[in-house]
C-alpha cells in the first residue's frame, strides 16, 4: 500500500504522513478503512517501528486517523469527503515546482517533461 | 541520573597512552531504542562499549548502565545484558548446538523456543564444529548466544559485517522485531550506514572520540539540510552560515550543508547571501560524510 525508501533524504514517517494523506484526500482510503499495524507495517518494510508510530500518532492528532481498542486504526470518518481537486493539486505543487526547476536546468521544454511525464504515467499506472 | 536512562554517560574520557581515545562523551539511551552507533574505524567505536559494559576502566568521567557504574556492574544488571563482541569468544571445537546448550544450562530464562526459531530462520549449522564455520556463521551462533537470555540491552560491535545481504536484511528483520515486541534497547555499531539508517530510531555519530550528533535519526535528518543557493553574481568569498558544516563554490552558485535547520531560516539566508535557495534533504549518508567533511 506504501512506497517507503529508508535511502531518502525524507525521514520514514514524513514519507508515510503524506502517503496516508494523499491516499485519504483521493478517496482510496475511505472512512473506516483499516490501516496495517505499526509491526506489520515496520517488518513488512524492515524499518524501525517507532518512525511508523509516530506517523500514525501524528495522523491521529490531525483527525486523520483513529485509534481503535484492540483493533487496527482506522481512517477517521468525519474526514470522508474526498477533498476537491484543486486542493489535491495543491498538494503537489511543491515536487512539480521541484521537476519543473529540474526541467529547465537541464534546459527541457515543456514537450520533453510532458513525453516523461505520459511515460512514467503508462508504465507505473496500476489501475 | 534519570531512572529512565538505560546507558548513560558523562564526559566520559579513555586515554590509551598519550592518546584521548573518548573526549569527553555524554550520551544517553532510554528502553526501546534502537541505536545506530556510527563512525568511522578508529573513532572509538568499540573503546566506547567496551567502557559502557566495564569492560575497559575509562580515564575519566562517569559510564552507568541500569542506574549502576558500567566498572561496577551487579550480576543482576549482567544478565540484563547480550553482547556480541566483533570478534566472537566461541569455542571452536564445539558444535553449535553444545555451545548453544552449554549457555542455556547458565540461565533459567533461556529463550529455547526463540533461540530454535531463529536458527532454523538463519540457517544455522548446528550440527557442525565451530571452527569449521565461516566468519558470518560464527557471528549468527554469537548473536544467538546474546539473544538466548533475553536481555533488556543488546550491545553489537559490527553485528552484520560478516553477512552476505540477504543474511543482513533477515537478521535486521529479527532485531526490529525484538525491538518491536518488547522495551528492549539495541546498540550496534557499524560503519554500514545503509544498516543504521534502516533500523535505527536513534542515531550517535563519534567522530575522532567526540559525540557529533546524538539524537533521533528522524530529527538529523529533518535538522541537516544541503542548501543550493544560486545568485546573480559569482560567490567572492567562502560563506560562512550558522551551523554550516560544509560548503562548496562554484562561480554562481554555491552548495552549503547546515546542521540546527529549520524552515523559517531560508529568508534570513536569502537575504544574506544575496540569492535564491533551494533546499535539498540529505540521506544519511550524506550526513555522516558532511560531518566528515
Amino acid at each position: 500500500m506504501f512506497t517507503l525508501d529508508p535511502h531518502s533524504g525524507v525521514p520514514i514517517y514524513r514519507q508515510l504522513l503524506e502517503q496516508v494523506r494523499r491516499l485519504v484526500a483521493s478517496g482510496q482510503l475511505k472512512a473506516g478503512s483499516e490501516l496495517p499495524s505499526v509491526r506489520d507495517l515496520a517488518l513488512a518494510h524492515a524499518v524501525n517501528p517507532m518512525t511508523i508510530s509516530k506517523a500514525y500518532s501524528l495522523l491521529e492528532a490531525e483527525g486523520l486517523l483513529q485509534r481503535n481498542r484492540g483493533r487496527p486504526m482506522t481512517v477517521a470518518a468525519r474526514r470522508h469527503a474526498i477533498e476537491p481537486l484543486a486542493s489535491r493539486v495543491r498538494q503537489l505543487a511543491p515536487q512539480a515546482e521541484q521537476l519543473v526547476r529540474s526541467a529547465r536546468q537541464l534546459e527541457l521544454d515543456r514537450k520533453d517533461l510532458r513525453t516523461l511525464i505520459d511515460r512514467i504515467w503508462e508504465s507505473g499506472h496500476d489501475k | 541520573m534519570t531512572s529512565e536512562a538505560v546507558i548513560e554517560t558523562r564526559g566520559l574520557v579513555k586515554e590509551a597512552g598519550r592518546r584521548q581515545i573518548l573526549k569527553g562523551v555524554s550520551l544517553q539511551a532510554a528502553p526501546g531504542e534502537v541505536v545506530g552507533l556510527l563512525g568511522k574505524n578508529g573513532a572509538g567505536k568499540s573503546t566506547l562499549l567496551d567502557v559502557l559494559l566495564g569492560f575497559a576502566l575509562p580515564s575519566a568521567g562517569d559510564s552507568r548502565v541500569f542506574g549502576e557504574s558500567s566498572a561496577r556492574l551487579s550480576a543482576a544488571s549482567k544478565a540484563r545484558i547480550g553482547f556480541v563482541p566483533q570478534q566472537d569468544e566461541l569455542m571452536s571445537l564445539m558444535t553449535g548446538a553444545q555451545h548453544l546448550a552449554l549457555a542455556a544450562s547458565f540461565h533459567e530464562q533461556w529463550d529455547r523456543a526463540l533461540i530454535g526459531r531463529l536458527a532454523r530462520e538463519w540457517e544455522v549449522p548446528l550440527d557442525r564444529r565451530i571452527g569449521t564455520l565461516s566468519g558470518g556463521e560464527r557471528q549468527k551462533i554469537a548473536t544467538l548466544l546474546a539473544l538466548g537470555n533475553k536481555p533488556d540491552l543488546l550491545v553489537m560491535d559490527e553485528p552484520a559485517s560478516g553477512l552476505d545481504p540477504v543474511a543482513r536484511r533477515q537478521f535486521m528483520v529479527t532485531l526490529l522485531e525484538i525491538a518491536a515486541e518488547t522495551n528492549r534497547t539495541i546498540l550496534f555499531s557499524s560503519h554500514i550506514v545503509s544498516d543504521i539508517e534502516r533500523v535505527a530510531s536513534h542515531v550517535w555519530i563519534l567522530r575522532e572520540g567526540e559525540i557529533a550528533w546524538q539524537g533521533e535519526l528522524d530529527q538529523l535528518k529533518e535538522s541537516t539540510v544541503r542548501l543550493l543557493l544560486r545568485a546573480e553574481r559569482e560567490f567572492s568569498a567562502p560563506l560562512s552560515l550558522p551551523g554550516q558544516l560544509h560548503c562548496e563554490l562554484n562561480g554562481c552558485s554555491a552548495m552549503v550543508v547546515l546542521r540546527d535547520w529549520t524552515a523559517d531560516r531560508l529568508p534570513e539566508i536569502e537575504r544574506a547571501t544575496q540569492s535564491r535557495a533551494e533546499l535539498v534533504p540529505l540521506t544519511l549518508e550524506d550526513i555522516f560524510l558532511a560531518v566528515h567533511a
